[in-house]
């Protein structure tokens, strides 16, 4: 908080503590209940820092989607705001274009997302949106297919391709608009190995470039090897948040929430337990991490510490 | 039937203007039409299925499998017009007799059964070929270019997506009841079909919304602006065609003048 703020209004005031603190993205007191009277958010704040790789973590029906989507603007909260870039979200032509052209929603299931037979076109609509040239668009698009590895499908009808090719081209649809922060919702979910892995890949060269980044998702492990910072939601509201280290060692809340401990920092808990990892390291965030620690270590400390209590 | 679609990517013609490919199609379908002559019919047809099958490409075994599909319904349409109804027997090659009237077949019939068969079998050839060498989209791009109404166009599109999806869902829907013995008997097929279809209902309508907001998340304003394919405009290859088409009516004109329209 700046020290001379007695003297200005709110609105100024919150605008300059948010360009400090570079929040690109906020949420604050958001609620939204459906139609049918399902209420998905309960009064829900965040911030999202620029730059960051932020992951959401919390259970089917847990209101991510909801809140994506109110990220978006596509659904309006009933009460509460939301701030992009500092300055209040406004529901009119003008404020929505600017916030969906700086946010951007690869959805989960990505055939209802892909609109038409191809795959040029579909990722080229978002960009034609921003009514930019013709030669730009064209440009954005290749760039966009070259970038999800997609680029020789772009000839290809949309309906024959795999899961794992229209999941990255639903990507490209969105990387096309060149949004400041871009949200997943369950991107690896139905995916092998060798496809997250590639999705996980150019995730971090979007985030290297500039480009916020928030993912729903399950999975506490790619949790832990990828977040910066973790927002725990559970029916409508938010239960937990900081950084991974914070958030998966508190246990009364991941109890409360049923998510369960990244198996890596179980087993380095467990390894440091028994005295096999013996001075304070940085917490090892993948499985190569924790390799290079064991072997790091003397194997001569693991046999004096042995003796375990049972 | 969903192959036809398959075989237009996988067609050589596909990278050619569309524009020109429907201009070769309509004006041939056109010409055989309007001959109303075996002999061109004829000529239409071995000239479409060369064009498709060489030109293009798509395997002859296909081909030829594509063209019994639509067989069945010319032969029982046809069948009827070759017959001839008459208070006389004079005339009929063979004939049934109802109550003072004549059913039967007669040699002007049968002329006329042929000629209608291939004009029509000259028309599937013509259509064929604009469907085996052209995908939907580039028939959209075509559409477009010819001042066909936004909203027309966009529907075509979205409608043709989504068939593919509902198929799909169609399919897991089956797959599942019928792990479940759905279809077991005739009874309990029933039962599982109206909840199939009532399901597809329910599910099409949520498709619908999932589709909107995500169009809108991309900045959809009510139109589907999308890049329309690039294709490299040949002045010669227009020339060709309508060399082509200028042939065929000379052949036509030839015919009807040596008598031969039968």
């Amino acid at each position: 908080m700046p020290v001379d703020c007695v003297c200005r209004d709110s609105a100024s005031l919150r605008r300059e503590w948010l360009v400090m603190e570079d929040i690109i993205l906020e949420a604050i007191n958001l609620s939204y209940t459906y139609p049918d009277g399902t209420r998905a958010l309960k009064n829900i704040s965040m911030k999202i820092k620029r730059g960051r790789k932020i992951a959401v973590l919390g259970a089917n029906g847990a209101g991510k989607s909801t809140l994506f989507l109110n990220f978006n603007g596509v659904l309006r909260p009933q009460t509460g705001k939301i701030f992009f870039k500092g300055r209040e979200v406004r529901y009119n032509r003008a404020g929505l274009t600017e916030l969906r052209t700086g946010v951007g929603i690869v959805f989960q299931d990505p055939d209802t997302q892909l609109f038409s037979a191809s795959v040029y076109q579909d990722v080229s609509f978002g960009a034609l949106n921003l009514k930019l040239p013709l030669a730009i668009v064209n440009r954005r698009v290749d760039n966009a297919l070259r970038g999800t590895d997609t680029y020789h499908l772009k000839d290809k009808a949309t309906h024959f391709l795999s899961y794992g090719e229209k999941k990255r081209v639903s990507i490209a649809d969105v990387l096309v608009m060149e949004p400041d922060v871009i949200i997943f919702d369950e991107p690896t979910a139905c995916l092998d190995c060798r496809n997250t892995l590639q999705i996980m890949t150019l995730f971090e060269g979007l985030n290297k470039s500039g480009t916020t980044l928030i993912m729903a998702t399950h999975d506490v492990d790619v949790t832990w090897a990828w977040a910066d910072e973790v927002f725990i939601l559970k029916d409508g509201s938010i239960e937990g948040a900081g950084s991974p280290e914070r958030v998966f060692a508190d246990e009364p809340l991941l109890r409360a929430t049923g998510i369960e401990t990244p198996i890596v920092m179980e087993m380095y808990d467990r390894l440091r337990a028994v005295g096999f990892i013996e001075e304070p390291s940085p917490i090892p965030r993948t499985k190569q991490e924790l390799f290079a620690l064991i072997e790091k270590s003397p194997p001569l400390s693991f046999k004096i510490a042995a003796p375990i209590a049972p | 039937m969903l192959h036809i679609d398959q075989y237009a990517y996988l067609s050589r013609l596909r990278g050619e203007d569309p524009l020109l490919k429907v201009l070769f199609t309509s004006a041939t379908m056109g010409i055989c039409l309007w001959a109303d002559s075996v002999l061109i019919s004829l000529l239409v047809i071995i000239s479409m299925a060369s064009v498709t099958v060489f030109v293009g490409g798509i395997s002859g075994r296909f081909y030829g499998k594509l063209l019994l599909i639509p067989l069945s319904f010319l032969v029982v349409g046809v069948l009827t017009i070759a017959l001839d109804v008459s208070r006389h027997p004079a005339g009929f090659l063979c004939a049934l007799n109802f109550a003072e009237r004549y059913v039967g077949i007669t040699v002007p019939g049968i002329l006329r059964a042929v000629r209608l068969f291939c004009q029509a079998f000259g028309c599937i050839s013509c259509l064929y070929f604009l469907s085996l060498t052209t995908p939907l989209v580039d028939l959209l791009a075509v559409l477009r270019k010819l001042r066909v109404p936004k909203l027309i166009v966009e529907l075509m599109g979205l409608v043709y997506r989504f068939i593919f999806i509902l198929l799909d869902m169609a399919d897991a829907i089956y797959t599942a009841q019928a792990s479940r013995l759905g279809y077991a008997t005739v009874r309990s097929g029933y039962r599982s079909l109206s909840a199939l279809a009532s399901m597809l209902f329910i599910r099409s309508y949520k498709q619908a919304q999932d589709l909107y907001a995500a169009l809108e998340s991309r900045g959809y304003d009510g139109e589907l602006r999308v890049v329309e394919p690039n294709y490299t405009v040949a002045l010669e290859k227009y020339a060709v065609v309508v060399f082509c088409e200028c042939l065929l009516i000379a052949c036509a004109v030839i015919v009807h003048r040596c008598g031969g329209s039968g």
